[in-house]
């Protein structure tokens, strides 16, 4: 029944305990990275479960409790400390804490391995608790196998009790200041966490650091989709956010649909053709900017659609020349009405003597077709080349 | 520059991105205009029987327009293309393949109500998890912004060549 000393979860009785127990664990060893520097010899293990109370706020009983298994860490620790050489005190553990020695194996490597993951600090104790880990593994096989895995189920649990009530009390009293109690120490001591701060009571567990990195994630982007979605960023709460997100959505694809009926409503008498000479009359001489070439062929974007996009070109060659007019032939009026929404306002109201397209019919006219197609080409070279 | 830069340059500022990371920028609002008026001009001129169809064939144009512009990397677009693609019941185009269906972190749990009601109104939003519909919803919003301004630019437009034609017609002086 040794426990897995390599493994990430060292769990006494594998099965036995829930995750809360691996959580507590591992909220053992973030203690245990607490005392680190705070006790320095084994004569420091009560000003260590000292600052254990200030920093938990237990009653004095349980950090008495945690003081037991501290002590029985503690000459691990200082074990570990001391750095490349592993000093071997003598190991002056009461037979029941002895149960306490594979989790603290264990405890020990997790806590060597991560503080292997923050070791920019310092490198020396990081190479110090590496060469710990091995030294780990070798010095408490010796000890619990006296015991009888009876026993060891006993004590263990009851220490497990221990910690699992502790855990769940450092978690409901999550409060910020314990939170910027430890975040202190952990600055104070040498090694910050790099990517996650481990805030009190909420271990540094793999789950909980990948779920609050999602929750993290999560809350960014509602951020940014509370800030697409107009009238969304007083609103606090997420349900209320998404409330109007949704309802800015159906919003749209309403407008959407109601706009393409209104397009598909549009007498077709007005076809493109025609709209030449309407325009002619109205805008005068004005051109079509679209950019360096840009967009005459627009490039699918997708291979996938090419075949589509080639039909729709070969059906409606003629449109080209009246849509797309190259940048070059007039250049001095080239306001579109999106450049001018973005310059007026969010909602779209287009000044209507401004055309969406300008449009420069005189030139575009038919005598002009092949100098079109030219540019046309020449246009597409550049927008392939984009 | 170009309109293009100007149009690129609008369409991010007005965001306000945070974190432009997240939502890719798109390509600039010409392309949807272009690809988006010539499918408006071939609607019109094939031989449409009613209105209302021809408002569907508009729709789904819009729509498809849309999702082009996106692009595939938004998995959004595929699905709206798969949905129109099935309704037109051409043969299916390849889809480009989802990274993120491969490894899937969390199975989408349709436990909220109010996710589920996004899931819906979002295409594709059903096989993702959380994190991801926010993405693809954040992304979504935008191009249908663009669409929507984008007809409605076109609508006001031909509203007012309308007005224009009627004008002129009453005025006999064309100048054709």
């Amino acid at each position: 029944m040794e426990p897995p000393r390599s493994s990430g979860v060292g769990i006494d009785n594998s099965g036995e305990y829930s995750p809360e127990i691996a959580e507590t664990l591992r909220f053992e060893e973030e203690i245990q990275s607490l005392i680190h520097p705070s006790s320095f010899d084994g004569s420091a293990a009560p000003t260590g479960g000292g600052s254990f109370t200030a920093l938990l706020g237990l009653p004095a009983n349980q950090a008495v409790e945690l003081l037991h298994d501290s002590g029985a860490r503690e000459p691990l620790a200082s074990r570990i400390r001391v750095g490349g050489h592993p000093v071997h005190r003598p190991f002056h553990l009461p037979l029941d804490c002895s149960s306490a020695f594979p989790s603290n194996a264990t405890l020990v490597d997790r806590a060597a391995r991560f503080s292997v993951f923050a070791a920019e600090g310092s490198p020396a104790s990081s190479s110090g608790r590496l060469k710990a880990e091995p030294q780990d593994s070798d010095s408490p096989p010796l000890d619990p196998i006296p015991t009888g895995p009876a026993k060891r189920k006993d004590t263990g649990r009851s220490k497990c009790d221990v910690r699992l009530s502790l855990s769940f009390k450092s978690q409901a009293k999550a409060t910020a200041k314990k939170s910027k109690n430890a975040e202190e120490n952990t600055d104070g001591d040498k090694l910050p966490y790099v990517h996650v701060r481990a805030r009190r009571g909420q271990a540094t567990d793999n789950h909980s650091l990948a779920e609050r990195a999602r929750r993290e994630k999560i809350n960014v982007r509602m951020k940014l989709l509370q800030e697409l979605v107009p009238g969304c960023s007083k609103i606090t709460g997420t349900a209320l956010v998404l409330d109007e997100i949704i309802n800015h959505v159906q919003t749209l694809q309403r407008q959407v649909e109601f706009l393409s009926m209104r397009l598909a409503a549009v007498n077709p008498r007005i076809d493109f053709s025609s709209l030449d000479s309407y325009l002619s009359a109205e805008c005068g001489p004005v051109t079509v900017r679209n950019g360096p070439g840009g967009v005459v062929v627009d490039p699918s974007l997708w291979p996938t659609d090419a075949t589509a996009e080639a039909t729709r070109r070969l059906l409606v060659p003629q449109f080209w020349h009246i849509d797309l007019v190259p940048p070059q032939l007039q250049p001095q009026q080239s306001l579109t009405t999106w450049e001018r929404d973005g310059a007026a306002h969010s909602q779209l109201l287009p000044n209507p003597t401004t055309s969406l397209f300008l449009y420069d019919p005189a030139n575009s006219g038919n005598a002009n077709v092949p100098h079109l197609t030219a540019k046309l080409k020449t246009a597409e070279d550049r927008a392939l080349n984009l | 520059m170009g309109v293009i830069d100007i149009m690129d340059a609008k369409g991010t500022s007005s965001l306000g991105n945070p974190n432009p990371n997240i939502l890719t920028p798109h390509p600039s609002k010409s392309s949807v205009a272009i690809r988006f008026l010539r499918v408006l001009s071939l609607v019109r001129h094939t031989a449409s029987s009613s209105p209302s169809s021809r408002a569907c064939r508009i729709r789904r144009a819009a729509c498809s327009c849309m999702a082009y512009s996106a692009g595939p990397r938004r998995a959004w677009s595929r699905a709206l293309l798969r949905k129109l693609v099935r309704r037109r019941r051409k043969p299916p185009r390849r889809d480009l393949p989802r990274p993120a269906a491969i490894i899937r972190r969390r199975r989408p749990v349709g436990g909220d109500r109010l996710e589920v009601a996004l899931r819906r109104v979002v295409p594709g939003g059903a096989g993702m998890e959380y994190c991801r519909l926010l993405e693809e919803a954040a992304d979504y919003v935008k191009c249908l912004v663009m669409q929507v301004r984008l007809m409605q630019s076109i609508v006001d437009f031909e509203s007012h060549v309308h007005s224009v034609n009627k004008r002129s017609e009453i005025d006999p002086g064309d100048r054709n």
